[in-house]
């Protein structure tokens, strides 16, 4: 001996898909 | 297992096997060997990622425990998408700037060489006395499910891994944990469509997702928080997180996958696919555990799923009474399911209450594979093998491929060797990955010996990775903190998780917290009296 533009709109992106993924566990209660 | 089901294991054991061999047939450095000439594409890397992270272990309890508790382990994820975004941002560039082998090389380059040993040298013990542990779990499974002999079963497993390890290196790894995610994902949709296939003719999906919902087989959020319980939606948000970034950011066994990229957006792109697709993973395990509950609703399963511990049961005195008293409990809830929830819920808590009674409080492991066993079609149970096959082989390989390189770069080449050929330093990967991969099946066969000293290991274990991530905190975050300042603050995250573990019930997870600000703390505090030679190193 890149989707939606730039970085930052990506990571806003997981962000956003997190919460919509804990709103829908939260979703524990709708039973 | 019917003939069907060995040739499914089989064909898919030799097909993956081959493919991964078959991929890395030119590996003749070591550049390609340990990194793949970092040209590998981002969805090889995001699946391999996810295949690493996915023990047997994973596959067989997380299912079990949704039908037993539903599905609060999933808040552990929670923190995973965010500390993807912080590596994404941070660690990837950071590495792949730095051209490096392994993440603490570039402790090197930002601190000194005692620090890089130290972190180095952290790694080997913590990896290297879990090593057997994702061959072991499942061949004690395996033994109770099937009988088959454990040695046989970790040496198969442990045989073929070092095979495949040695003569790849990192390119067979990665090829090979692809196939392997996609044979656990085939698994898992098989036995979950299986499950809701074999429900009585007049439930619907929706009616078997309502009564799990009602049984709280769905219960996944947590809102009480409590520092000595890891399964609360803080711990998992916060301590999820940072065990998220120690395991991602600064594990050699998970950082190797990216340091193969071909560039930078692919190994974003393989942990950003990661941070959307590993909640739904896990969510779909967990689901599938929910849907075997409801299935036993409709089919009575047996009172206790461990078969050694039900034949222990039988010879209990009380054995008809508590019987009588599950059969009657059982029929209860069948009757009450979808037409009268109070009454369902009670016999519910009947079933729990006498299941408790008859001593069922650790036999979540054997609960998916009993009804894998029992009631799916062949050719279904040998896909659901060769998952679990795949799954403990995809951790074990990338565990012997990441401890093989750390010692030959870490150890080996900066401490012995440091000046020999490109061929000398191939050969003594592949010896390496060879060693290491016999150890790992030798520690799984004396796992039944040791096994309480096993768990201790991985407890301990678990210790580490708070200071680990804090060295790396320091080396991205803050530029005045120089290499004794680091080099000590390490030293006190360790002292202050140990001192947490002695003195105040806490969750594991937030050891990681705790060691974590213990040594930024540290450093911080340290900087001041020790500063930083700018001469020293030029890494930031």
């Amino acid at each position: 001996m890149p989707f939606l533009g730039s970085w930052r709109r990506v990571y806003l992106a997981v962000i956003l898909y997190l919460c919509g993924f804990i709103a829908l566990l939260a979703f524990t209660w709708g039973f | 297992m019917r003939t069907l089901d060995w040739i499914v294991l089989v064909v898919s054991l030799v097909f993956v096997i081959g493919y991964g061999l078959w991929r890395s047939r030119r590996t003749r450095t070591t550049d390609d060997y340990l990194l793949a000439n970092r040209e590998m594409p981002w969805y090889a890397m995001a699946l391999s990622i996810m295949a690493t992270q996915a023990s047997a272990i994973t596959f067989i309890s997380t299912t079990g425990q949704a039908y037993a508790d539903g599905m609060r382990f999933l808040q552990m994820y929670l923190g995973l998408p965010l500390a993807m975004i912080l590596i994404s941002a941070t660690a990837v560039p950071i590495f792949h700037r730095a051209r490096v082998y392994t993440a603490y090389e570039y402790l090197e380059q930002r601190f000194d060489a005692k620090t890089r040993t130290l972190v180095s040298i952290v790694f080997l013990i913590q990896r290297g006395l879990g090593a057997g542990v994702a061959l072991y779990a499942p061949a004690i499974v395996l033994t109770v499910i099937f009988g088959w002999p454990d040695y046989i079963t970790t040496a198969i497993m442990g045989v073929l891994v070092v095979v495949y390890t040695t003569l790849g290196g990192i390119r067979a790894v990665t090829w090979t944990d692809f196939q392997q995610m996609l044979i656990m994902l085939a698994g898992l949709l098989a036995a979950l469509a299986s499950a809701i296939w074999m429900l009585p003719a007049d439930v619907t999906f929706l009616d078997a997702v309502r009564t799990a919902g009602i049984a709280g087989r769905l219960n996944a959020l947590v809102t009480t928080f409590d520092v000595r319980d890891q399964y609360n939606l803080f711990s998992g948000l916060i301590g999820g997180l940072f065990l998220a970034l120690a395991y991602f950011g600064c594990d050699q066994s998970q950082v190797q996958r990216y340091l193969t990229g071909r560039s930078v957006t692919h190994s974003r792109l393989s942990l950003l696919f990661n941070a959307v697709a590993k909640l739904p993973m896990q969510f779909l395990i967990l689901f599938t555990g929910a849907m075997v509950f409801v299935f036993y609703i409709y089919v009575q399963p047996p009172m206790i799923f461990h078969p050694g511990e039900m034949a222990k049961v039988e010879q209990r005195a009380d054995a008809p009474q508590l019987q009588q008293r599950y059969d009657r409990a059982w029929q209860a809830r069948r009757d009450a399911a979808g037409r009268d929830e109070a009454a369902f819920t009670t016999a519910q808590a009947e079933i729990d209450t006498v299941r408790k009674a008859s001593g069922a409080t650790n036999d979540t492991n054997f609960i998916f594979l009993t009804f894998v066993t029992t009631y799916l079609p062949a050719g279904v149970v040998g896909l659901i093998m060769a998952a679990i096959f795949a799954a403990a082989m995809s951790t074990i390989s990338a565990e012997v491929n990441s401890l093989a390189t750390v010692t030959v770069i870490d150890v080996y080449k900066r401490h012995f060797r440091g000046n020999a050929t490109d061929h000398h330093y191939l050969w003594a990967s592949r010896l390496f990955t060879a060693m290491w991969g016999t150890y790992a099946v030798f520690a799984a066969g004396f796992g039944r010996s040791l096994g309480s000293l096993v768990e201790a290991v991985n407890m301990v274990g678990s210790f580490f990775y708070g200071s680990l991530l804090g060295a790396f905190i320091l080396a991205f975050y803050a530029p005045r903190v120089g290499a004794h300042a680091a080099f000590l603050a390490i030293l006190a995250g360790e002292a202050a998780v140990v001192t947490v573990h002695l003195t105040w019930k806490v969750a594991f997870l937030w050891y990681n917290v705790i060691g974590a600000v213990a040594v930024v703390a540290a450093g911080l505090l340290l900087s001041v009296v020790l500063p930083r030679n700018p001469s020293a190193s030029q890494a930031t």
